[in-house]
């Protein structure tokens, strides 16, 4: 069954970009954008064990009469035909529709949520995050302005959400065709050890026929480190499950990211069914 | 691969094969629902879990009650002035601005969001539910508006519950009933009414009596009953009057069924009347509810009597010291009825129970007054147990539940004598309203919508099954261009009857091609040479999108006489849904929402 993406709309620049970001992805992936056009600024998203309420700001309203024209327009600018739009079917309060979780990958922009004066790098709104920790599809977030990206780039470092990030890399290397390079961070674990997981997890073979190239950092610090994955790649990368404090002293491996790389990313949760 | 080691050391450390503990691994031996104790009996798990919701749900109404109590303690110095009439606009525009800026809530009153949740979503509720209701329906009857405190904090236990079995990991089952726990805790420590909590979660909120629901729901009562029994300050207690009812007081009480089940029926269409007005008016959302609640003020300043939850005339009426006459009794009925339709209609929060408790009572008395007009020479019960018939007949007629009416009166009463009426006010009261109203007034915009999955029947199994996990993608496409000869060697080779027809070129699904089709040409063989896939297939055919909900596609099936229908996305054929995996499936799932 053909893939599908959940793309909320705002009909400023700022969403024209992050609809070219998506549309980009689609077209490469062989995805269909299902968009959405707010007319509320709210909506819940009902996940197996999880509720979430995410609050858009009053731009995602701006002018509903020129909105889907615009998402038409900038989709098929994309060389796709015109994408499917969402039309919210149930409602658990009158000004509350329910947006379905069924899809196959979701966008969210980095200002999603309301916090505007975050809107550029460095914040990671908390509605994504529990959109991450609860979906079973990887959440695509886009960077600001459009950029094509031309590799993929998957953070490993060996937890289990990691280990989907990378296969989840290999699938869409194997169907865009765009190379694949794997980045790791050498902290307590040795090389040796990032190996026995790759072994474990069989993916010794997929690893050695898509990868182009695996990184093993050994010195300098993450953030340092950053600036060797290639400008214009998609990084892939596992949802890190920290918990509020340890988050709140220490930060985390997505925020570092974030405030440090403005590539658009693909981020795996826990939920998310990895296969090759 | 090429393998890239930035600085690498020269010595390799040499770690050797040993087992890996990936941080994941650690997070998974320190989820709760992997611990020993709640692998425990299921049954004793929820006990447990129950016993905590309801205590929390209890505290929550105690909360409620006691800010209750603080406003209107604090703002009853300014009812004395004229200008005492905007007082319930400032708190409902206060709690409606509350609501839609700072949590952000963006619901309505409180028991419907509870049994969508329960039908539609496993139970799952916003953390943000659990306070945000208590300290909204605060400033709304704190302030004078005409609502009850009951429906949000229902919505409060009933979250505590669903945010109480996310932490642990609870499945949906379980969920659903801590949800029904905190709901009985709350409804039960609000009223001080153990019975009546447990009855209405599992009549209202549950919609279905199992064993495995009722005795957590009946140990969240208690513990919510007996925590406000401890702290609380501000409850009902009446005064356990004994009434000597006679047979002719009995019989005369179907009259008061036929009177309440009308008042219902006017209680619940003003309420919805009065809300589509206010939503016409093109005004912020708060300025609305200033503007009700100014004109539930102005009544107020005529009736004091309408304004808050009304319990103190609800004592009166029943321990027989309520004066106002007859004449007065009808315009309190209908200030009371609009003073609720405003305070609900036009921004306020708060629920409908307290106002339909009021409501009842000044018409079982009025009617008793009216009874006792008419005919003086007879004797007459007290008309406080009229006032608490008339409370029975509004709850079952607005709300479709007859035994949340008996068990309340019961429970607050404490007595039983007057259990023959009461029974007989219940059920008439519903069966009447039931001909002018089909769905209770909770579950009416539900049903309207579609959106009210009553448990274990059609709808709610097929709701939990999706276009995705029916389509059987073993059918083999044929082009449209394909002859005859050509086709029927594929037919030999499948085992379906139904074969979709595609565009060689773009792939694109074009039409159907079932086995009768293909009959009338089947034994000349001159036409297997001649005749094209697309002179014979059907064009005009019924197809499925993969996100259509499967009760819609059955009702389509059947209405055309389908057994199968191709999906289709995007004008690709994507694959089959028939009416014999659905059945399968359909069984699979009876069985899995039944088991317990």
């Amino acid at each position: 069954m053909e893939m599908q993406m959940l793309h909320i709309f705002r009909n400023t620049p700022l969403g024209r970009e992050t609809l070219l970001e998506s549309a980009y992805f689609c077209k490469h992936l062989d995805i269909l954008p299902v968009v959405y056009v707010p007319g509320y600024v709210k909506f819940l998203m009902y996940f197996e064990n999880d509720v979430v309420q995410v609050d858009l700001d009053g731009s995602y309203l701006r002018s509903p009469e020129t909105a889907r024209d615009h998402v038409v327009e900038i989709v098929e600018s994309m060389g796709l035909p015109a994408p499917k739009f969402l039309e919210p079917k149930h409602f658990t309060a009158s000004t509350l529709p329910d947006i379905p979780v069924d899809y196959d990958f979701m966008c969210c922009p980095r200002s999603i949520t309301d916090m505007s004066s975050k809107i550029g790098l460095g914040y990671i709104g908390p509605r994504v995050r529990r959109i991450v920790q609860n979906a079973r599809f990887p959440v695509y977030i886009p960077s600001a302005v459009f950029k094509p990206w031309q590799s993929l780039a998957v953070m490993f470092g060996g937890s289990a959400n990691a280990v989907k990030a990378l296969k989840l890399g290999i699938r869409l290397s194997r169907i865009s065709g765009f190379p694949l390079d794997v980045f790791t961070q050498e902290g307590r674990r040795t090389r040796q050890d990032y190996e026995d997981i790759i072994e474990q997890e069989g993916l010794r073979d997929p690893m050695d026929k898509n990868v182009r190239e695996w990184r093993i950092f050994e010195t300098r610090s993450f953030a340092e480190n950053l600036y060797e994955i290639p400008h214009d790649a998609l990084i892939v990368l596992g949802a890190y499950g920290h918990g509020l404090i340890k988050e709140l002293f220490f930060g985390s491996t997505m925020e570092t990211l974030q405030s440090v790389s403005p590539n658009s990313m693909l981020i795996v949760g826990p939920n998310y069914r990895a296969s090759i | 691969m090429r393998y890239n080691r930035d600085n690498a050391s020269p010595g390799e450390r040499n770690t050797g094969k040993r087992t890996l503990i990936r941080p994941s691994d650690w997070k998974i031996r320190l989820n709760p629902s992997r611990w020993v104790w709640f692998r425990m009996d299921d049954r004793l798990l929820l006990i447990a879990f129950g016993a905590v919701v309801g205590v929390c749900s209890g505290l929550a109404a105690v909360a409620l009650s006691h800010g209750l109590v603080f406003l209107m303690e604090n703002l009853s110095v300014f009812r004395d002035y004229w200008w005492a009439f905007v007082l319930p606009g400032i708190g409902m525009a206060a709690s409606s601005l509350f609501l839609e800026k700072v949590v952000r809530e963006g619901a309505g009153h409180g028991v419907p969001e509870v049994v969508y949740s329960v039908s539609r979503h496993g139970g799952l509720l916003r953390l943000r539910s659990a306070f945000s209701r208590l300290i909204s329906n605060c400033l709304t009857i704190g302030a004078g508006g005409s609502a009850g405190p009951e429906a949000p904090v229902i919505i409060s236990g009933a979250s505590i519950g669903s945010n109480i079995s996310r932490l642990f990991s609870l499945n949906e089952r379980q969920r659903v009933t801590l949800v029904g726990c905190g709901s009985a805790g709350a409804l039960s420590a609000i009223f001080n009414a153990p019975v009546a909590g447990m009855v209405f979660t599992i009549e209202i909120i549950m919609g279905e009596w199992s064993a495995a629901n009722v005795v957590p729901i009946a140990v969240a009562s208690v513990a919510g009953a007996q925590v406000t029994r401890l702290l609380q300050t501000h409850q009902i207690s009446f005064t356990h009057l004994r009434f000597d009812v006679d047979v002719i007081s009995t019989l005369a009480a179907v009259g008061l069924a036929v009177l309440t089940a009308l008042i219902s029926v006017l209680f619940a269409r003003s309420l919805r009347y009065s809300h589509h007005i206010s939503e016409k008016i093109t005004l912020p959302v708060w300025v609305r509810a200033l503007i009700g609640g100014c004109m539930v003020g102005a009544i107020g300043l005529l009736l004091p009597g309408v304004l808050g939850e009304g319990y103190h005339s609800i004592q009166q009426m029943v321990e027989g010291a309520f004066v106002p006459g007859l004449a007065l009794m009808l315009l309190l009925v209908g200030a009371k009825i609009a003073a609720t339709a405003l305070t609900l209609g036009w921004g306020g929060s708060g629920g409908i129970f307290a106002p339909a408790l009021v409501i009842g009572s000044f018409t079982g008395l009025m009617y008793h007054r009216f009874i006792d007009m008419l005919w003086p020479g007879l004797s007459w019960v007290n008309e406080g147990c009229y006032a608490l018939l008339g409370m029975a007949g509004l709850i079952s007629g607005t709300m479709h539940a007859p035994l949340t009416g008996i068990f309340l009166i019961v429970d607050i009463t404490g007595r039983y004598e007057t259990i023959l009426p009461l029974i007989l006010v219940s059920a008439l009261s519903t069966t009447i309203c039931h001909v002018f109203e089909p769905a209770s007034f909770y579950l009416r915009d539900l049903v309207e919508k579609g959106q009210y999955l009553k448990p274990r029947t059609d709808a709610k199994v097929l709701a939990d099954l999706s276009i995705s996990e029916l389509v059987e993608k073993d059918c083999k496409t044929v082009p449209r261009n394909m002859l005859l000869g050509d086709f029927i060697k594929v037919v030999q080779e499948s085992h379906r009857n139904y074969f979709p027809v595609v565009d060689e070129q773009t792939g694109e699904f074009q039409g159907m091609i079932h086995l009768d089709d293909i009959r009338a040409y089947l034994f000349d063989s001159l036409m297997y040479e001649t005749v094209f896939m697309e002179q014979i297939m059907q064009t005009d055919v019924e197809t499925v999108d993969v996100h259509e909900e499967l009760s819609e596609v059955l009702d389509r099936m059947d209405t055309n006489g389908l057994f199968s229908m191709p999906v289709v996305s995007r004008n690709w054929f994507v694959g089959m849904v028939s009416k014999a995996t659905l059945l399968d499936k359909y069984r699979h799932e009876l069985m899995v929402q039944t088991m317990h």
